[in-house]
């Protein structure tokens, strides 16, 4: 599969001696939406945390044509990819506008930023409020429309969201679902969504995989997987 | 009540030392957890620096800024070679490598420059300045610690570099999925620790003379006021430090005799360890150093 | 103690009873103050090495303890024998009491809270109001006991005996205490806190007691060294000691019994041959010996003479 973003394959991954990944394959296009869904456990935000080299791994992940498996966090981020963490990752004791200048902390074209700042902004109007506001004290919502916006002030190709719908309103999430779909229509952001929520990923998504203890079980489009007998049974409740 | 006056002057003026040397502890702290036993030797290694510089006739303030350099230098080189391989151990061994630094440090000025006492020399003129009540090192010395207070306080403030540096301590995941190289921001704080350090060695020396034990005391008030103000707040540990100056030399000359201040730090540090380990300042100043 | 265990033991115990007859009295001397350290180092182990309880002022106790017996011989012409319990009462007491706070206190902050203590001891020592006790910075003076009932034997072998015959006791104790349910405590609660609170062992009791008893066997020391030496002043007992302690526990072997024995032997030995370089050398040493023993040899001497003893005897069963 040439000419993919994102390739992985025969990913496995451990937490000391515990396997959690037994040989993930999967692949992404540029800007696409894909998401990853599976139960509790199963392994998705493992995968996340493996891109971003925070858990030792076997197996090849490739960005844009160039290996990634063997680099540093700290490169990863360098090259593009934005990760928005399992319970947001919000620096707490900092202002809104600092976690947010933080975001384009490796960024070279520094000119760039104050304009990125308000570009955020305009999606995320609740966060110009709030922006010298310490950042632990934002709502559940608010820290993760900061998470994204974080992310988002990265400039990135590749965003990696994990839950973002976690501990949030349905209309918020909606809201925020949007706002993820926009960002990828006009300015071509791929991403890569692990959600519980099957039901609203599956909305946002273009392709989705199912994983379930370590290992893809099922891919294809959002709609394809839609209408899975099985999935819609196990995940979608109906 | 003159007396008492130059008393806490005086204890401004040392305050501010304990003040400086505070500070360093609460950075490496709040960067890792952990406390730096061994940042007295690194203040008194880099004033032996300085005044080796001193004697070869290098003027004060250019001295002064080569030796905060090379302390800078020092923090960084120890955090990345000694520090970095027990960041992850457990206490004891921590603790162990600590010690072990204080003590390889002393030795080292003790073999280098011997154990007689020798004078360092101040910057600023021999007369008093304020009448009787504060000399003009006194002064200067608070002088230089508010400076470098301030200087340092814009740097986290305003500066990204400074920013980066918070965000890694205070959650070094998130601030590696943003870019920093969290490593690095650690050794920045040690070597930032190193100068200040430097800097309150280089103050402290005129007053208590320059030898390789000269450190003992004042770090020992340097923790106590750490822990007054909050172990892992800044802008306490800084107002703890002017405390402590006061408080010891009020207690001193009023109350207990000079002989048992050091015990006064003793007190203080059991004493918060136990009733608020978090420090007086600890949640209700909150700052953004 | 199996049968095998006791060959080497017994074999040490008759070294160390011929020793003072076969050496110089200096010689002597020098291994009389190996047992006081032994003993010293015992004690802290058993806090820091057993319990997990970091102490980097032990020192203090050491000094408390040596004043006690010179205080007492010296101001009150108590024998020297006598003051032995003393100091342990008195060291068991200002232990415990120590370590009553300390409870609230983990790793890095006790570590800083006995740092303290071991850096401000020599200015308490020094306070002129307690000048007519402790002798102010000048210390005290006290005489070498003589060999009792005539003994064939000067007064530094006999100091040497006397000297064996506590350690072998206090060691004999705390082999005991250790080996039991005491000693299965101290350790559970060093791993596992929180465990062992859970299993209902009363953390707080077992913590401060082990706070009590190695300031008491540190005090016990001190009160040997202090005959031994022949004097107290308060600038020998510096953070230095506490240091000096910290590095025996570390090189003899972290909560190991013999690894006290090994650590009282380094820390005697080494900074003599270390001071014909520099004054400074000794210390130069000890950091660098902590560092890479830390590094290289966590389990100390007593830990590697145990593999080398595992490895010999994995290769004699091999051979069989």
């Amino acid at each position: 599969m040439t000419g993919a973003l994102l390739e992985v394959s025969n990913l496995h991954a451990a937490y000391g001696l515990t396997r959690v990944l037994h040989g993930i394959s999967f692949a992404m296009q540029e800007g696409t939406i894909t998401t990853l869904l599976g139960a509790n456990g199963a392994g998705k935000t493992t995968t996340l945390r493996a891109l971003c080299a925070m858990v030792k791994t076997q197996g090849e992940i490739r960005f844009a044509g160039q290996r990634i498996d063997k680099r540093a966090t700290e490169d990863i981020v360098r090259l593009g990819i934005a990760h928005v963490p399992d319970g947001r990752g919000t620096f707490v004791n900092l202002s809104t506008e600092e976690n947010l200048r933080l975001g384009a902390y490796v960024r070279k074209d520094r000119e760039n930023v104050d304009a990125d700042l308000e570009r955020v902004f305009g999606y995320f109007p609740r966060l110009k409020e709030r922006r010298t506001q310490q950042a632990g004290t934002l709502s559940g919502g608010e820290q993760q429309m900061l998470a994204v916006s974080r992310a988002l002030m990265l400039r990135p190709k590749l965003m990696l969201l994990d839950e973002p719908s976690f501990g949030l309103a349905p209309l918020i999430v909606k809201e925020l679902f949007g706002i993820l779909r926009t960002v990828n229509q006009k300015e071509r952001v791929s991403m890569l969504v692990v959600e519980q929520n099957a039901a609203m990923a599956l909305d946002l998504a273009d392709h989705a995989y199912l994983i379930e203890t370590g290992r893809v079980v099922l891919s294809g489009t959002a709609d394809e997987i839609k209408g899975n007998e099985a999935v819609r049974r196990s995940y979608l409740g109906y | 009540m003159d007396a008492f006056l130059h008393q806490v002057l005086a204890g401004l003026a040392t305050g501010g030392i304990y003040a400086s040397l505070a500070l360093a502890l609460v950075m490496i702290y709040q960067a890792t957890h952990l406390v730096n036993f061994a940042q007295g030797e690194l203040a008194m290694f880099a004033t032996y620096i300085a005044w080796s510089l001193i004697n070869a006739g290098v003027p004060y303030w250019p001295a002064f800024f080569l030796t905060v350099i090379f302390a800078f230098v020092l923090g960084v080189v120890i955090e990345r070679v000694i520090i970095r391989p027990v960041e992850k151990a457990p206490v004891l061994v921590v603790v162990v490598v600590f010690i072990a630094l204080l003590v390889i440090l002393n030795s080292v000025a003790g073999w280098i420059y011997s154990y007689t006492i020798k004078t360092f020399p101040s910057p600023f003129p021999a007369e008093p300045v304020f009448g009787k009540y504060m000399s003009a090192h006194e002064a200067g010395a608070i002088g230089v610690t508010l400076v470098v207070l301030l200087l340092l306080y814009a740097f986290f403030r305003f500066t990204p570099l400074g920013l980066a540096m918070r965000a890694a301590a205070q959650n070094p995941e998130s601030a590696r999925l943003v870019g920093i190289r969290v490593g690095w921001m650690l050794a920045l704080g040690w070597g930032l620790a190193a100068a200040i350090g430097g800097v309150a060695g280089m103050m402290v020396a005129p007053i208590v003379y320059l030898d390789p034990n000269m450190m003992g005391g004042v770090l020992l008030y340097a923790f106590a006021a750490a822990l007054v103000g909050g172990i892992d707040n800044p802008g306490g540990a800084v107002l703890g430090g002017f405390m402590v100056g006061v408080l010891e030399n009020v207690l001193g000359a009023f109350v207990i005799g000079n002989e048992l201040k050091l015990a006064v730090a003793l007190v203080l540090i059991i004493g918060v360890l136990v009733v608020k380990p978090s420090g007086f300042f600890g949640k209700v100043f909150v700052t953004r150093v | 103690m199996t049968r095998r265990q006791l060959i080497p033991i017994a074999g040490l115990l008759l070294a160390a009873c011929a020793l003072p007859l076969l050496v110089s009295d200096y010689r002597v001397f020098q291994f009389n103050l190996v047992l006081v350290y032994a003993i010293a180092l015992l004690g802290l182990n058993l806090l820091t090495g057993y319990n997990g309880q970091i102490s980097l002022g032990h020192g203090a106790f050491y000094a408390i303890g040596a004043y006690c017996a010179a205080i007492l011989m010296d101001k009150y012409g108590v024998p020297y024998w006598a003051t032995l319990p003393v100091a342990g009462a008195v060291c068991l007491l200002v232990g415990f009491l120590f370590g009553l706070p300390a409870l609230r206190l983990e790793g890095l902050y006790l570590a800083l809270a006995t740092f303290a203590l071991g850096v401000s001891l020599p200015s308490l020592l020094k306070y002129h109001h307690l000048e007519k006790w402790t002798g102010g910075v000048q210390g005290i003076v006290i005489t070498k006991p003589e060999p009792p009932f005539g003994l064939p034997i000067n007064a530094d072998q006999w100091l040497y005996y006397f000297t064996l015959a506590v350690a072998i006791v206090m060691f004999l104790l705390a082999w005991n205490l250790l080996r039991g349910r005491v000693g299965r405590a101290l350790v559970a609660i060093r791993d596992n806190h929180i465990a062992t609170e859970v299993m209902g062992v009363n953390n707080a009791m077992y913590k401060s007691l082990a706070f009590g008893v190695s300031a008491m066997y540190t005090g016990v020391a001190g009160a040997l060294g202090a005959i031994a030496i022949q004097y107290v002043a308060p600038d020998s007992f510096n953070i230095f000691l506490s240091i000096v302690f910290l590095v025996g526990i570390v090189v003899g072997g972290l909560a190991s019994i013999s690894g006290a024995i090994y650590g009282a032997l380094f820390i005697q030995f080494v900074p003599n041959i270390a001071d014909e370089i520099s004054k400074a050398a000794p210390w130069a040493i000890f950091g660098i010996f902590l560092i890479g023993f830390v590094y290289l040899m966590p389990m100390g001497v007593a830990g590697a003479v145990r593999m080398a003893v595992a490895r010999l005897q994995r290769k004699a069963q091999n051979g069989k």
